[in-house]
């Protein structure tokens, strides 16, 4: 490690400014509006802890959002991590141009994010599925694990990281593909699994735009794909009630916070590092 | 043998994940008045270029390569942007000792955690002061800033993966931080910034909020705005043209994604062990 | 390296092309004018502008507009920013959202002025008032009305919708139908959920949506029977399943009209060119089903209004603009019935001439039942919103059975109350 107070600064310069100017600011912001009653166009008007009261207290709705998102967060991410992990794997057997031919295909679905046409689309396909509460989310869910790309390609590049002599020096001393894989592979590979399994995980309890083109906007049918971010919307912007929808923002952000914590101090456990003596 | 096994096993599951897009593809190529009919099967009976003709025609006076225009110098814009300002405040969090370094990264990954909706009227207003509302600049600027702070994150975890050997050869060899970074991180942390490239690009050209909060007049929309243009629930939508532009604004990143993801291939066999 | 010099030119040049927004000029009024609708009525909307600006040369108009879903979020993020356009394009539903929070102009003192109403039907003004002031102006009219399929109604052997028939008779066609096809397609769309359906039922029984202090106007064995009566209908086997509710509030593609799932289904009139895209031809428009012989239920709704920011710095211009659009008979040419039957009378007869296709098959039938429209209430409170969601909701609760009617019902009004306070 090379030490270096000023330099340190001049690297984060850029990020720094971002993060004062762009972000920090706004966060304060909407953390004082957290405790206020505001309607987007009056001043507003401070109320206390009440929005954070009624959040816990008197709203079902609320309540139900987060039991939605929490499903899907437990189905989406696993899905969708070993699928992108089995399809990089898949891939990475392959050389050349038949590599690039597949990668490409099997990012694609990630090509079209949240687009209107998808939207409409998968209501065609999935037809009364979308329109049922009791199936409504699995839709969604499936639409997420169906654009794995982003995290197939991240763990494609991790892939060929790993030096192929110590891949090479497992096999030549007898280690079968599954054993390969776990000794060898896996652990290599760990920081970048952390990594995806962090940003889909916090991706995933942001999920807004899926479900919000898939329901029309109103996480239907009968609240059964209401997101999290998408009741925290719907109070905000269609209710104009600015101080619930921030103080549901914060609520999220320390919960999002504590979670992650959580899965960064369990990390040591099982993520190698190549920088590490 | 195995190769020839592994090639199958990826047809049918490209097949599998390729269905929603076949259908896209048909449905854009659909008569308006047999999309009704279409929804259930993937193959129309009649075909028509109409959809096609009015996508590129455009809407709101505009045609599809305005739209493109703008699209593509939005997200060329946060490409450059996060590849460089989140590569240097990557190097910062994974190679340099200073003080701030553990309670900063954190912050960095507190700022992925809020909802965008409620620092989003904060953010308009900072803009607004600045006079820079229906540009672009709301659109790039924070790039440039490194607000992308995933990016930040996805650099620190490959950097992390770099031999710290490696630094030391540099710095034996008299480099001080900068040209360390220049001359051992940085050439060996190409994947990750192919993939900050790759991804910068693909999620600015679909990310609809911001442009819609931010763009007003119709010679400055994005392609997911002149898209929407084309549906309006309160009139006559045009379906088949949204169906065509959604496709045809799948080529300009499509193509992105082909000639850059070749870089993702390290070049890492050597792994640097010779420097 | 030579990557960096790449890259530093790149970005020097998208700063450049990233900078170049919309410029201004100087010595002039500048208003912004932002409205919803697709491509068509930007056409029309542009040209209208076009000619406006050409007559008042120190005025000039910059447009926007947007898709109707994306627009309101748009609208709200500029006022609460502090950039509120001039001239601004409401809904009925969403005014007093705006209105009731101070950021609509108040009019009154320009209507029967600047604002000409000579030609107009002094009832219809109304619709745009809150509280005694006249926050916007109704652009244009529609009403509700029933869209449906004569073919299947024919097959079916059971007369099409006609001025007196009753909600008993809409229940046995819709049945009829519904077997003839073998159950494939439904006889009626459910409209358990539909506010609109419900106010206008509501207004056959004398009784309306909101009281004069912003209530409820309703009590809560109305609501129970208005949700008996959906119930009834899917009891008898005359309406769309379950699966289907939840498509109604879509554009006309979604709805089971538009997918040919369904014979008739409660719309406005001014919606009748969507299903008319889909579906060539194939439609028509007919009257509300009542059980009291008076009252039809429909009323003269405004379609759009259009109403001015209270912080814009030019109100000159912006009455101007909106004047404008309304009242000249230029204007009105250009617009023509894009936007539904325009606000005023003269316009509208010279409108009414040159009508074809969908715009005709909807002049024609607000033509038959005119005299059976009533005035248009005023503009639902704050929080009609919400309670209009509210109601889909609920509806799909009863529906999917996780509540009956009379639990769906108590929680209904509790949460209606909350909405309104």
């Amino acid at each position: 490690m090379v030490r270096s107070q000023g330099v340190a600064y001049l690297f984060l310069g850029p990020w720094l400014l971002g993060a004062i100017g762009l972000t920090v600011a706004p966060m304060v912001v909407s953390l004082y509006l957290s405790f206020t009653d505001y309607d987007l166009f009056n001043s507003p008007r401070w109320v206390g802890f009440d929005n954070y009261a009624k959040l816990f207290g008197d709203d079902p709705r609320y309540l139900h959002s987060v039991g939605v998102t929490l499903r899907y967060v437990a189905w989406s991410v696993p899905l969708k991590l070993v699928l992108a992990l089995a399809v990089a794997l898949l891939l990475n057997s392959l050389r050349g141009k038949g590599q690039a031919f597949f990668r490409s295909a099997f990012y694609a679905p990630s090509l079209l994010g949240a687009s209107v046409g998808l939207a409409l689309a998968w209501r065609a396909i999935f037809d009364t599925w979308v329109d049922t509460p009791d199936h409504a989310l699995l839709t969604i869910v499936l639409l997420s694990a169906w654009q794995f790309g982003a995290p197939m390609v991240i763990f494609l590049a991790g892939l060929q990281q790993i030096p192929r002599d110590l891949v090479d020096a497992a096999a030549v001393d007898g280690a079968g593909w599954w054993r390969r894989l776990w000794s060898v592979t896996l652990p290599m590979l760990s920081p970048v699994l952390f990594f995806n399994l962090m940003l889909e995980t916090i991706h995933a309890f942001q999920a807004f735009t899926q479900a919000f083109v898939v329901s029309g906007g109103r996480g239907g049918p009968a609240d059964s794909t209401l997101f999290y971010t998408l009741y925290l919307y719907e109070r905000g912007f269609t209710e104009f009630r600015m101080g619930y929808a921030s103080a549901m923002a914060w609520v999220l952000l320390v919960a999002i916070a504590v979670i992650t914590a959580v899965l960064f101090r369990t990390s040591r456990y099982w993520v190698f590092y190549g920088d590490e003596r | 043998m195995r190769r020839a096994g592994v090639v199958v096993l990826c047809l049918a599951g490209l097949a599998l994940v390729s269905y929603p897009i076949a259908w896209l593809i048909s449905a854009s190529l659909t008569p308006v008045e047999d999309l009704v009919a279409h929804l259930r099967s993937l193959f129309p009976g009649r075909i028509t270029a109409d959809g096609y003709r009015g996508a590129l025609e455009g809407a709101g006076g505009e045609s599809f390569w305005t739209f493109l225009g703008n699209s593509t110098i939005v997200a060329s814009g946060a490409v450059i942007g996060n590849v460089v300002s989140c590569s240097l405040a990557a190097y910062a969090f994974a190679r340099l000792r200073f003080r701030l370094n553990g309670p900063l990264f954190a912050f960095a990954l507190l700022t992925i955690m809020m909802p965008a909706h409620v620092t989003l009227i904060p953010q308009y207003v900072v803009f607004q002061h600045l006079e820079m509302i229906d540009t672009f600049v709301p659109l790039i600027l924070p790039k440039l800033l490194a607000t992308d702070a995933f990016f930040v994150f996805l650099m620190v975890q490959f950097m992390r993966g770099i031999p710290r050997e490696l630094d030391e050869a540099a710095r034996i060899d008299g480099c001080g931080p900068v040209r360390n970074y220049r001359y051992v991180v940085l050439p060996l942390s190409r994947p990750a910034m192919v993939t900050t490239a790759i991804f910068t690009f693909i999620w600015t050209w679909n990310d609809f909020f911001a442009q819609l909060i931010y763009l007003s007049s119709t010679e400055n929309y994005t392609i997911p705005m002149g898209l929407r243009l084309f549906i309006d629930q309160t009139s006559s939508s045009s379906y088949g043209s949204m169906f065509a532009m959604s496709v045809l604004s799948l080529v300009p990143i499509g193509l992105f994604f082909l000639a850059f993801q070749r870089f993702l291939v390290a070049g890492v066999a050597t792994t640097g062990l010779k420097g | 390296m030579k990557a960096h010099g790449v890259l530093g030119l790149m970005l020097c040049t998208v700063l450049a092309a990233s900078a170049c927004g919309s410029g201004s000029g100087s010595g002039q009024t500048e208003i912004r004018f932002i409205w919803w609708g697709n491509d068509d009525r930007a056409k029309v909307t542009g040209e209208a502008v076009r000619l406006f600006e050409s007559r008042n040369a120190d005025i000039k108009v910059s447009t926007s507009f947007q898709n109707f879903q994306n627009y309101f979020e748009k609208l709200s993020t500029e006022i609460a920013g502090g950039n509120a356009p001039d001239v601004i394009q409401m809904d009925y539903r969403y005014l007093n959202e705006y209105a009731g929070r101070n950021v609509l102009l108040d009019l009154t003192p320009y209507v029967g002025k600047e604002i000409r109403t000579a030609d107009w039907n002094p009832g219809f003004i109304g619709s745009g008032k809150l509280n005694g002031k006249q926050v916007a102006m109704p652009l244009a009219q529609n009403a509700t009305a029933i869209v449906y399929d004569p073919k299947l109604f024919d097959a079916a052997g059971v007369k099409v919708p006609e001025i007196g028939w009753t909600w008993a008779d809409y229940r046995e066609r819709a049945a009829k139908i519904q077997a003839s096809t073998g159950g494939k397609i439904a006889g009626s769309t459910d409209f358990g959920g539909t506010e609109d359906v419900f106010e206008t039922w509501l207004r056959q029984h004398g009784k309306k949506l909101y009281a004069e202090d912003g209530k409820l106007g309703y009590s809560k064995d109305d609501l129970k029977a208005f949700w008996q009566l959906s119930k009834d209908f899917r009891d008898g086997s005359a309406t769309t399943p379950p699966e289907l509710v939840t498509t109604l509030n879509a554009g006309a593609e979604q709805t089971p009209m538009g997918k040919k799932l369904s014979a008739s289904e409660h719309t406005y009139d001014s919606l009748y060119g969507g299903y008319h895209t889909v579906r060539p031809d194939e439609l028509k428009l007919g009257p509300y089903p009542s059980d009291s012989k008076e009252a039809l239920g429909s009323y003269r709704k405004p379609s759009q209004l259009i109403s001015a920011s209270a912080r814009t710095r030019n109100k000159d211009a912006a009455v101007k603009l909106i004047d404008f659009l309304l009242n000249d008979p230029d204007a009105g040419k250009i617009l023509g019935a894009n936007r539904g039957l325009p606000a005023n009378l003269k316009i509208r007869e010279a409108v009414a001439q040159h009508l074809s296709g969908a715009n005709k098959v909807v002049f024609d039938y607000e033509k038959a039942v005119d005299a059976k429209l009533g005035d248009a209430p005023p503009a639902p409170p704050k929080g009609d919103g919400a309670i209009y969601k509210l109601m889909q909701r609920k509806h799909e609760e009863i529906v999917f059975g996780k509540k009956t009617i009379d639990q769906a019902a108590d929680e209904f009004f509790e949460d209606a109350e909350q909405a309104l306070s």
